[in-house]
């Protein structure tokens, strides 16, 4: 009873972070992803170009771009507006603006996996496949839903909505300036060509690679996990092909396939979408080529 | 007081709400037959105590309208009322969806009711709003319905009824309810729930109890919440634009879902195809 009354006092003060209860703003933009998709770069990126005097770095990003699972309700409150907000939340009809950046789900995976290894979530030597299992089920240690969930509960809700824009983690690596200039659009910023290149030299795997040596102690997602396995890891994608069991990238596909499709991803094991039902697919390729 | 409020347990938990793992969440965009469906399951689970406007928030709660020391003691399962968008926690959903023609209409009158819009207000307006997801917060009627849809639609852990089908048949889709919820009911029990949440009975119990609900609370008195229980009222009370308006809007995802156009103003059908196809994973 004690404990609720405490816990009642804090939370009318405000000191919880508010995660899925955060009061909206109307202008208010959001960038949101599943975790592991790309979330923690494009917030450099864009920090970069929003604050580039304020030096963005593991040290002030949760304040400049702040987290609604990390920052107190009292602190969001108090945001500098318009707030920009970092969220891995499922569909929130709440949320105005969006960029959404999606990420193929068989990298995902294995991204999750180094991570849930560095903040000691499994065991170093935890098998993969059986991760990737408990992937495909949604039973992490996050409220997120799975990939397949999180991802259609935006795409197929926004896609045709001038206020929402996906983003692909793949191709803000192959064209990192084409898609700057679509989020800087986007958001109402009009920067230069050398003012996005400055972001994206800012934001450099190798630069936040450095920055993490010197200030992992400093940041939430990366404070109490092992610092001797980095944070930005490889920063590549197709890493799956490589190092995901054929049967894993089989389990993945056979469960988001469709989506997966929808969305201008290749699906390795063929003969796992149903044949018969084919319509999906002219409408998943237009629309990959429409909207990403 | 948020503190002593909590204290006791007073306070609606809301999203808060613990979820347990044997949680049974009945979902639905507003308007889709979720009261009458509460009713139907709340007579089914306990025939001992007929459902009532005075106990239908014991029976089956509502995170946003029942304290949170009333659902510690809701023996479990617990059926859960919602009207929230996809939601990962939820363990097992039954989710109604309604023609969002007849919808309309519906909200259209439950606002009159509320006192949120005047008897002349124009229903163009009012659709327009409806559209853009801007007459309730849990997102338009597509975005609520798309968003279960895409994530869970083949899911064993996902019953889709429709409202129109339990109108059609109140028993067939109710003994789908016995089945996904293993529950031991029989036709009897079955056919006495249908009766006990019939629409007269629960006009009556309208009648009777006009002050012992919040939905009820600072309503109008001439205007019923229980209204004309049927589908297909949109024939006549929709204009034929705003009809229009919603088949283009919505026109493939009401497709897929057997609720037949009326206008032919529809591209783009295919958008929603792939649907069926989205093959969820067992949680």
């Amino acid at each position: 009873m004690i404990k609720r009354l405490i816990a009642g006092g804090k939370q009318f003060l405000g000191l919880y972070p508010p995660g899925r209860r955060v009061n909206v703003f109307p202008d208010d933009i959001f960038l949101v992803s599943y975790p592991k998709s790309g979330n923690t770069w494009t917030r450099f990126l864009v920090a970069n170009l929003v604050y580039p005097e304020k030096n963005p770095d593991f040290s002030n990003i949760n304040q400049l771009l702040p987290d609604i699972e990390e920052m107190s309700k009292r602190n969001l409150e108090r945001a500098a507006r318009p707030r920009i907000l970092k969220s891995h939340q499922y569909f929130d009809p709440r949320y105005q603006k969006v960029i959404y950046i999606v990420r193929d789900p068989r990298d995902v995976a294995l991204s999750e996996y180094y991570f849930d290894i560095k903040r000691c979530a499994i065991a170093d030597d935890f098998p993969l496949p059986q991760f990737v299992s408990r992937f495909v089920r949604g039973e992490l240690n996050h409220p997120y839903g799975t990939w397949g969930e999180n991802v259609a509960s935006w795409f197929y809700t926004r896609r045709d909505d001038p206020r929402f824009l996906p983003v692909k983690y793949e191709a803000l690596q192959v064209q990192a300036m084409d898609e700057m200039r679509r989020i800087a659009g986007f958001m109402g910023i009009s920067a230069g060509p050398e003012r996005l290149a400055f972001a994206i030299e800012r934001s450099s795997a190798d630069r936040m690679r450095e920055l993490e040596k010197k200030q992992g102690h400093l940041w939430s997602s990366t404070r109490e996990t092992q610092q001797d396995k980095p944070f930005v890891r490889s920063a590549k994608s197709g890493g799956w092909k490589v190092e995901l069991p054929e049967a894993s990238v089989a389990e993945i596909e056979s469960a988001w396939g469709e989506t997966m499709r929808d969305i201008g991803y290749e699906l390795a094991v063929s003969g796992l979408v149903h044949a018969g039902m084919g319509k999906g697919q002219t409408s998943g390729s237009d629309w990959a080529g429409r909207a990403l | 007081m948020a503190g002593i409020e909590r204290g006791l347990g007073l306070q609606r938990p809301g999203r808060s709400l613990l979820i347990l793992p044997d949680d049974i969440f009945l979902v639905s965009f507003p308007k889709s037959g979720n009261t009458w469906t509460r009713f139907l399951l709340a007579n089914l689970r306990f025939p001992d105590e007929p459902a009532t406007w005075a106990n239908i928030d014991r029976l089956i709660p509502d995170p946003t309208g029942t304290a949170k020391r009333v659902f510690d003691r809701i023996p479990r399962p617990r059926i859960i009322k919602s009207h929230e968008c996809f939601d990962p926690r939820y363990p097992r959903v039954i989710y109604i969806v309604r023609d969002p023609r007849d919808v309309v209409v519906s909200q259209y009158h439950y606002h009159r009711k509320i006192r949120k819009i005047e008897d002349g207000s124009p229903i163009e307006k009012f659709v327009a709003r409806f559209l853009a997801g801007e007459t309730c917060p849990h997102g338009s009627w597509g975005q609520n319905v798309a968003t279960w849809l895409y994530t869970s639609e083949g899911d064993p852990r996902f019953l889709l009824l429709r409202y129109e089908d339990l109108i059609a048949n109140t028993a067939r889709e109710l003994g789908k309810v016995v089945d996904f919820l293993h529950l031991s009911a029989g036709p009897a029990q079955i056919a006495q729930a249908v009766e006990r949440s019939s629409a007269d009975r629960m006009r009556k119990l309208e009648q009777q109890q006009p002050d012992k609900h919040g939905l009820f609370k600072g309503s109008r008195r001439d205007l019923s919440f229980v209204r004309a229980a049927s589908s297909g009222g949109w024939r006549s009370g929709l204009p034929a634009p705003m009809v229009a308006k919603i088949e283009t809007a919505w026109g493939p995802l009401m497709q897929h879902l057997g609720y037949e156009l009326s206008s032919h103003s529809t591209s783009g059908v295919g958008e929603y195809a792939s649907l069926g196809v989205v093959t969820a994973a067992p949680r």
